[in-house]
């Protein structure tokens, strides 16, 4: 309803229709990372395998240094891995995969243009034309409460609304694909929980498959249709938990019984690997 | 996230509003400079100092309107060599530096001989450049661009390499070319940087034109200097060095006000500093 909601913005002139349904399934098989600095080679992902589902939301979550963040910007084409095969929408990826939407843990917007402006790059880097965007831009950027903001310069912004315009950037060419890692990272728990709410609604709105990287245990299983747990260095696997948990998923769902078990079952798995220590 | 909202900035204010504000802002260096040049008079009176010495501000002026003309042309020229020497060293430098920032084998080769050079004494070069251009205007201009030459390519080789990799990372996830993601990206993230380079080869442009006058010239500021100082007409002397510091606030202040202009966002960031006029 709210993706038809989308296509009616007048004058777009984009392909913005709830016809064409976002999808981009993802298969990583046998990726492994190995670095070599000064004769030291650590092995930062050991053979992840992981299948996702076009439309599926996927939370990664663990320890800090387990290779999560290596394991989207492999997925992304930005870094090279040392084996395995990754392939979105059937086609291997090599070098930058373009038909994405990424945010990272720092908004990195470009100092020198405003809030509407900033979004726009991501129209102009493609080679798009702008203005057949900017409708699509104003109504996102009020989504997520930016409305007035568009004009202001990043400096002139919070943290969390930053965020929420490198997250609308990511967002304006309608991409199949998002990727975050660790997108509240840096926030305040109250701005985090705002932010947790406002990515489900846009998530509903265009079900873009989703792969979101984090260290916040709730967080993971707030937002996830399956969250996958990892090991700490070398980056494995350890555990994929489907999250049966109805949709939206309000606070009366995330009080539930099985809301409190899904994340019994993640810290359970950090404790057997030692990360959480009681 | 209302909490948090940054205040409004205020209208911008009118003319004479603004000029009152500045006054209110610089008004006390103006009066510490009023005050300077009074003490100046009223000593060089009290103590009777000789004129050869130190002339007071009021003679300084009148001998410098006695014979203004010469003076002014001889301005004329030393700011054509500031002026042309610092343009070549703009234009030649940017390039390089951008040059330097993208090829790792410019980078490699030529960048270590440029930073070599560097450490050459730029002003014992002079005297070679009259020996190979002769007395005329060409090697003022040439002394002018290697002074300023080398902090403009030093910053903005710094400027253009100084990019953050997550920004770069999302670039590429855009799949922009080359030069769109230098345009877009690359360049406006470097202004900051090639405009302090601009600004310190500014800086640097009137001594530059000054010396290079003083080794061998039959015209300008710099020549008349040295005229004026063989003949002990100090009041002269004073009076051109005063005119030479003026021409080169006036090109910094230039430089200045373009960087307002092409950067504002990164102006507006810098607290004010002893610059800030």
């Amino acid at each position: 309803m709210t993706a038809a909601r989308l296509s009616e913005v007048p004058r777009t002139g984009v392909a913005v229709t709830a016809a064409t349904p976002a999808r981009a399934p993802i298969d990583i098989a046998g990726v492994s990372q190995i670095f070599q600095r000064a004769g030291q080679v650590t092995h930062a992902l050991d053979r992840v395998d992981l299948a996702i589902a076009g439309s599926e939301f996927v939370s990664i979550v663990g320890p800090s240094g387990c290779g999560k963040s290596t394991l989207l910007k492999i997925i992304a084409g930005l870094i090279s891995r040392s084996s395995g095969t990754v392939r979105i929408d059937g086609q291997e990826v090599q070098g930058p995969y373009t038909n994405l939407g990424i945010v990272f843990q720092s908004p990195v917007l470009l100092d020198w243009r405003n809030v509407l402006d900033n979004v726009l790059v991501q129209i102009e880097l493609r080679g798009l034309d702008p203005k057949q965007y900017k409708a699509r831009a104003l109504e996102l950027l009020g989504k997520v409460g930016l409305g007035d903001f568009k004009d202001r310069m990043p400096r002139e912004l919070s943290g969390g609304m930053r965020q929420r315009a490198a997250i609308v950037r990511a967002l304006i060419h309608d991409p199949p694909l998002l990727m975050m890692d660790e997108p509240f990272g840096a926030l305040d728990a109250l701005t985090r929980e705002q932010m947790r709410i406002d990515l489900e609604k846009l998530w509903l709105d265009r079900r873009q498959t989703t792969l979101f990287i984090t260290h916040g245990i709730s967080e993971a299983v707030a937002l996830a249709d399956r969250v996958v747990v990892m090991t700490p260095r070398p980056g494995r696997i350890d555990r994929i938990i489907p999250i049966d948990l109805p949709r939206p998923r309000h606070k009366d769902v995330l009080a539930s019984r099985r809301f409190t078990e899904y994340c019994d079952m993640i810290t359970e798995c950090f404790m057997r690997h030692g990360v959480i220590k009681y | 996230m209302s909490a948090d909202i940054p205040l409004q900035p205020v209208a911008a204010p009118t003319l004479g509003a603004a000029f009152v504000g500045w006054l209110r802002k610089r008004g006390g260096v103006l009066a510490v400079f009023l005050a300077l040049f009074l003490l100046w008079e009223y000593a060089v009176w009290l103590f009777g100092v000789k004129e050869y010495l130190l002339p007071p501000p009021s003679k300084v002026w009148t001998e410098f309107m006695k014979r203004s003309d010469i003076v002014l042309s001889g301005a004329i020229v030393t700011t054509q060599e500031i002026v042309g020497g610092y343009l070549l060293a703009v234009f030649v430098s940017i390039p390089l530096a951008l040059a330097v920032a993208r090829s790792r084998f410019i980078e490699e080769s030529v960048y270590p001989v440029v930073v070599f050079l560097q450490i050459i004494p730029k002003i014992a070069i002079a005297p070679l450049f009259i020996i190979w251009l002769g007395f005329g205007f060409t090697p003022k201009l040439l002394i002018v661009f290697l002074l300023c030459f080398f902090p403009i390519v030093v910053s903005s080789v710094a400027g253009f390499k100084a990019v953050d990799p997550e920004v770069m990372d999302f670039a590429h996830t855009t799949g922009a070319s080359g030069w769109r993601m230098f345009f877009k990206i690359r360049l406006p993230q470097a202004l900051p940087d090639i405009f302090t380079g601009l600004k310190v080869g500014a800086a640097l442009s009137a001594t530059a034109a000054v010396v290079a006058e003083f080794v061998a010239a039959d015209r300008g500021l710099g020549y008349l200097l040295q005229q004026y100082n063989g003949q002990l007409e100090t009041p002269m002397v004073f009076a051109i060095i005063v005119l030479l510091s003026l021409i080169g606030l006036v090109v910094y202040y230039f430089v200045e006000l373009v960087e307002r202009l092409v950067i504002p966002w990164h102006v507006s960031q810098r607290p004010a500093g002893v610059t800030g006029i």
